[in-house]
């Protein structure tokens, strides 16, 4: 058998915790040199904890982890970023929740994906900056490219013709852009506008700071809201949990 | 599994045993030959009161704690304070704050608090019966003693967006070092939150 060490360290971000046992809990980490991974922390849920506080979702830590015969085991671990007004903001949690779940939700165990380390902690910088949901919008465009789901958005996706600059047709099953001549081959899809054209060929080139900056008309925002979600619904073949928290949060605001 | 060769009724015991939590196999095993060797009064009284606690216990209809009467007696007590309400996730906390023996207001089981990955939204707590009863009037201050973590800390922020329109003054439980803790191993959220909490010694 291949000689492994029994210990790793990583740095990563808690994506979810189920509870274990009487005071265990089962915690799925995102990090930049393992991938997801699952670890066992034993007696996080007691008061006198050293752990507890380190391995909350949400919550970017520096964790040494010993392997177990089954299920991984943290031996400590140390916050990096408590990611604390993020937290104390409500619409910026469920933004930032939803990033977690998508990380989670498409990624496989044990799967070193740095770049998506990367956009993830970005993202959550970005969110506890109050960069609010044009991060998140950047962060779900981004994640599909790196996971190889690109949409393509430069030219017809299906006869590779220019685009006009007017409404067009944007394809999950396709893949992307359709152009008006190719739309009956498309598959369904949704019309969406000039400006949201623009806007998904931005996030292509731009960094997610440099996203979040442009303002964006309030119809754009929905639009392309509205545009992403099926994309990734096509993707996962469901919509993330989050999304209706997301959208919960957002209606009692009109409400109140 | 080694408990194949029991008869079928032990082997059925054990088998339900291991469904609770924390009991593994052997454990379920054990517990099983206990039952088997206990006498049959005690046999009786576990399985009587394994049944009571289906049947007689219930949720009160305003607190949505477990009792055996509704509303409970919590509720019933005319020495409470009507117009604090404490708001908690289980039925559990109630006990833990009522040993502090420091409140006298009333509460609310929430049953839960909202976790957005695993799906958990509002609806599936007691949330709407809250707003209800805040109201309903009589309440002044809602205190919001959810776990603090990123689940409860959610419950209590959407929870206070919740109640805005009502009007009513919102809380939640200070944070700061358990006692017994060590500083060393203390994480930042809770330290910074030490911090701004100091008091006068």
């Amino acid at each position: 058998m291949a000689a492994r060490p029994r210990v790793y360290r990583a740095e990563g971000v808690v994506l979810r915790r189920r509870t274990l046992g009487e005071a265990d809990s089962i915690l799925t980490v995102f990090s930049g040199s393992e991938g997801k991974f699952e670890a066992i922390a034993k007696g996080v849920r007691k008061a006198r904890s050293r752990m507890r506080g380190h391995l909350e979702p949400l919550t970017r830590s520096r964790v040494l982890v010993a392997r177990g015969r089954n299920l991984d085991v943290f031996t400590q671990a140390e916050t990096v970023d408590a990611y604390r007004r993020l937290r104390e903001d409500l619409d910026a949690s469920a933004e930032a929740l939803y990033c977690l779940e998508l990380v989670d939700r498409f990624t496989e165990e044990h799967e070193p994906l740095p770049e998506l380390y990367a956009l993830l902690v970005g993202a959550l910088e970005l969110l506890e900056g109050g960069g609010g949901a044009a991060v998140t919008r950047h962060f779900e465009l981004r994640l599909l490219a790196l996971l190889g789901y690109e949409p393509h958005v430069e030219s017809c996706v299906l006869c590779g013709g220019r685009l006009a600059e007017e409404e067009t047709l944007l394809s999950a099953a396709a893949g992307g852009l359709v152009c008006r001549s190719c739309r009956a081959e498309a598959g369904g899809g949704r019309i969406v506008s000039v400006d949201a054209v623009k806007l998904l060929r931005f996030a292509r080139r731009s960094t997610g700071a440099e996203f979040a900056a442009v303002r964006i008309p309030p119809g754009a925002a929905a639009e392309l809201r509205a545009a992403t979600a099926e994309l990734v619904r096509y993707h996962l073949d469901r919509d993330p949990n989050a999304r209706r928290f997301i959208e919960g949060v957002g209606a009692l605001d009109g409400g109140g | 599994m080694a408990e194949s060769g029991a008869p079928e009724p032990i082997a059925r015991l054990i088998q339900e045993f291991s469904k609770l939590p924390g009991i593994g196999p052997k454990s379920a095993q054990r517990l099983a030959y206990h039952v088997l060797r206990a006498s049959e009064d005690d046999a009786r009284a576990l399985a009587r009161a394994l049944t009571d606690v289906k049947e007689r216990v219930v949720l009160c209809g305003s607190c949505f704690n477990l009792t055996e009467r509704d509303p409970c007696a919590l509720c019933e007590d005319g020495e409470r304070d009507p117009s604090l309400l404490c708001v908690v996730e289980q039925p559990l906390d109630v006990l833990v704050v009522e040993r502090t023996g420091g409140y006298r207001g009333r509460y609310h089981v929430l049953h839960g608090a909202l976790n957005p990955i695993d799906g958990v939204g509002p609806e599936q707590l007691r949330i709407r019966e809250l707003v209800e009863r805040v109201e309903g009037g009589a309440i002044a201050e809602v205190i919001m003693a959810t776990n603090p973590s990123l689940e409860g800390e959610a419950t209590s922020m959407y929870v206070q967006r919740l109640l805005q329109p009502a009007g009513v003054r919102v809380t939640r439980l200070a944070r700061g070092l358990p006692s017994g803790a060590d500083l060393e191993y203390m994480d930042d959220l809770t330290l910074s939150r030490a911090l701004e909490g100091r008091q006068e010694l």
